[in-house]
């Protein structure tokens, strides 16, 4: 799900660097307008931790492999820390491990970041409502829809930059089997969100509130 | 008779096939996800030297991800990109540097491609980066009351 870099043409790239540091910027400005910007500082460094090494986790979804995205997790714990926390964790998976790249990161950043601030919406309209088997649906529902969204973004942005000399057919046919390929995944990732939520919820409900 | 044989008109008599079989210098390229699994069936383009924008070449990896091509002769530095679904790599190799039969190295435009125990001291090179900025600022502002 990472877009590496000499994939996307120049006019996609300049966009998805445009747009992702619009939103970051968005993002930074609503965390210096808390009382304490410091205050949720380590929670976002440890889950950018979380985020970078998921990316290594890797999913036999036969005939592929798929990997751990977090989108929606990041997005819930974190709030609008989620954006520049992916921003971080994409660079170092770009740079380590060649896992997107430098010049993709706007692009990438928008496909895991904006997942991240919508499940994190949703989190804050249902929030407060229903009992524990309510909350563990909309949690479900949030990190299964991040990974849903992402693939949206990815395949919309894979499909928007087909160069002309390569066999559109193909490659939307093979773009088509890797996103039916992270169904399996979105399960997987609403099921984390949803446990991890709720042991956040009887061990320390806090930290869901400060997100 | 044979007068009206010899004025028979060419195509008549090209019958015969020929084929000319030489050695010669080819390259070929490995495309591979970083688990190690080959990007099968996937879409490769070549450019030459002097346009690197129009693909000299087009094609398909095989299903073990390789994919063999003779450059025309142009020396310089080729591109040869392999894709599928959005993932992929590009590689270059520049022909003509090197003395016919020495092995030309093609360098995939990757840092991927690192071992297992490499991989693993990376990450956790990053996770205690993240863990150090965690603690860093868990510490409280000099005169704040109640340090966590």
């Amino acid at each position: 799900m990472h877009i590496p870099d000499g994939i996307l043409p120049l006019s996609l790239t300049v966009a998805g660097l445009a747009a992702a540091a619009g939103v970051t910027a968005v993002s930074l400005w609503r965390i210096k307008a808390r009382p304490d910007p410091r205050a949720d500082v380590p929670r976002a460094a440890l889950m950018t931790a979380v985020f970078f090494v998921a990316s290594l986790v890797h999913i036999p979804v036969p005939p592929t492999s798929v990997h751990l995205m977090l989108s929606g997790l990041m997005g819930m714990l974190l709030g609008w820390f989620a954006m520049p926390a992916i921003l971080i964790g994409l660079f170092f998976q770009a740079v380590m491990f060649g896992h997107g790249g430098l010049t993709t990161l706007g692009v990438n950043g928008v496909i895991f970041g904006l997942p991240a601030l919508a499940a994190f919406g949703f989190l804050c309209l249902v929030r407060g409502q229903g009992g524990p088997a309510c909350h563990a649906v909309t949690a479900f529902a949030a990190g299964a829809g991040a990974v849903m969204l992402a693939v949206a973004l990815f395949t919309a942005v894979l499909l928007a930059g087909l160069p002309a000399h390569l066999d559109a057919a193909t490659e939307r046919r093979a773009i088509l089997a890797l996103a039916l390929a992270h169904l399996p995944l979105a399960v997987v990732e609403g099921l984390v969100v949803a446990a991890v939520l709720g042991f956040l919820r009887r061990v320390s409900p806090e930290l869901l509130r400060a997100a | 008779m044979a007068l009206a044989l010899l004025a028979a008109p060419g195509p008549v008599l090209g019958h015969a096939a020929l084929i000319d079989v030489m050695e010669t210098r080819a390259v070929t390229i490995h495309a591979r996800y970083d688990t190690g699994q080959p990007l099968a069936e996937a879409q490769v383009a070549v450019f030459a030297p002097d346009d690197p924008r129009t693909p000299w070449l087009t094609g398909r990896t095989d299903a073990d991800g390789r994919f063999s091509f003779v450059p025309d002769g142009r020396e310089g530095r080729w591109a040869i990109q392999a894709r599928q679904a959005g993932h992929g790599a590009m590689g270059y190799i520049t022909w003509g540097a090197a003395e016919p039969g020495e092995a030309t190295m093609l360098a995939l435009a990757s840092p991927a491609a690192t071992d297992g125990l490499q991989r693993l001291v990376l990450a956790a090179c990053v996770v205690w980066a993240c863990i150090s900025t965690a603690l860093y600022f868990r510490r409280r502002p000099a005169g704040h009351k109640g340090a966590r």
